[in-house]
């Protein structure tokens, strides 16, 4: 087996310039990999808390694909897997699945689920960008941060938004309701933040936020 | 991974799938353009009869159910402790219609059916560059990857158990992630060869 290096383009935004036959493939893959990576952390119970929102360790999918495929693939992995649901198959925690899910309280942190990973990725992206110097350990932290902005920030708004639009909470109500899911959201950006260590440890060609280190 | 349709006949198989979705998607709309108690409780009443409908296969997915009608009554309840029920009823009614009708469609829709009908939704999307009869081929990449990954952690677990005695838990996401970017690219390489240039 070949050493795993993804893009051999040194270019950040080498998806627009790569015509390797693999450039087409690969989205595909891991996009399919993230979404089933969603699936599987589904398996593990969730815990469920007062305004019908649990917690879930899905959220932590939602994160790792922002901050391991960048932006664009990150939103194609969570649309896929949304798709599925709604579809029918029983992905989400508990073995919740179809159109019915997309209509409960917990809807918004839902659909904020590819908002959240888009932005992660987006925010991972440019911090790689930005650094001269790539060490696993600043992966790690960049990693943290993309997480807290964009799978942990972004998703609550947007679940904020689901509570007042779907259970009729005022702002101040649904923002109070949402503090309850803060600290274990923190726990899972800093689980991001290690597996994205050990990955830029393990596969240093591996391309962080979806670019190429300089 | 066994999807939540049901395969015994019932009168709501009979219907088009566009045409169920489309009733799904004016009900949505519907709903949040009343706050009319009496039409929304008329409305949840008709989607209770449309699910109790059903028979068997309604009572059979009756656990898809149960959180939900534990949240519709936490929802009336939190609102009841705010001296506002009738916003927490309003509320409660919107939900458990579009719900209940939400998972009657997806109890009597295959997914092979509404996956057409979705491609056939997103055809516009094609003139962009969006290739949606790809979307087939990525759901059924995901299913697999579901089962082989699932397989995979209970592999990394029984092996931290034989060393340390002790489930390994999420200590197991990191070499899962990287067992995985690796079969990614395994996968793409087959993919590559199967794709039309």
């Amino acid at each position: 087996m070949s050493e795993f290096n993804p893009q051999t383009s040194n270019t950040p935004n080498a998806d627009a310039l790569d015509t390797t036959p693999n450039a087409v493939a690969l989205p595909i893959a891991l996009s399919s990999l993230f979404a089933a990576l969603l699936a599987v952390l589904g398996l593990i119970p969730k815990i469920d808390l007062p305004l019908g929102v649990p917690i879930t360790l899905q959220t932590l999918g939602v994160m790792l694909a922002g901050c391991l495929l960048g932006p664009k693939r990150a939103l194609q992995a969570l649309l896929l897997f949304l798709l599925a649901v709604a579809l029918g198959l029983p992905l989400l925690s508990g073995g919740r699945g179809g159109l019915g899910v997309f209509m409960t309280p917990a809807s918004g942190y839902l659909l904020g689920w590819p908002v959240g990973a888009f932005i992660t990725g987006g925010i991972m992206a440019w911090l790689t960008q930005r650094q001269t110097t790539h060490t696993p350990t600043r992966s790690a932290i960049h990693a943290f941060v993309a997480s807290a902005l964009g799978g942990l920030l972004m998703v609550h708004l947007c679940g904020v938004i689901g509570l007042v639009v779907i259970a009729n909470l005022n702002w101040q109500q649904a923002v109070f309701g949402t503090l309850v899911f803060v600290p274990g959201d923190l726990i899972k950006c800093t689980i991001t933040a290690m597996v994205v260590h050990t990955v830029a440890r393990g596969l240093p060609d591996w391309r962080l936020g979806g670019v190429s280190a300089h | 991974m066994q999807s939540i349709y049901s395969d015994q006949h019932t009168w709501l198989h009979s219907l088009s799938a566009g045409f169920k979705l489309l009733v799904v998607l004016c009900l949505g709309v519907g709903l949040y353009a009343t706050q009319n108690q009496l039409l929304l409780a008329i409305a949840c009443a008709l989607c209770v009869l449309v699910y109790a409908s059903l028979g068997r296969v309604g009572w059979r997915a009756r656990r898809l159910l149960t959180p939900l009608l534990l949240a519709g009554l936490l929802v009336v309840g939190f609102h009841a402790y705010l001296q506002h029920i009738d916003l927490g009823i309003v509320s409660a009614l919107r939900m458990l219609s579009i719900s209940l009708i939400g998972v009657a469609f997806t109890l009597t829709t295959s997914s092979a059916e509404l996956l057409h009908t979705l491609e056939w939704v997103l055809q516009p999307l094609n003139k962009f560059g969006i290739q949606t009869q790809r979307i087939a081929l990525q759901l059924a990449l995901m299913l697999r990857f579901i089962e082989h990954f699932f397989m995979v952690w209970q592999q990394l677990d029984d092996a931290h158990k034989i060393r340390t005695g002790k489930s390994g838990g999420l200590r197991l996401l990191a070499p899962l992630t990287l067992h995985m970017l690796q079969s990614a690219k395994r996968v793409a390489d087959t993919l590559t060869l199967r794709l039309p240039r």
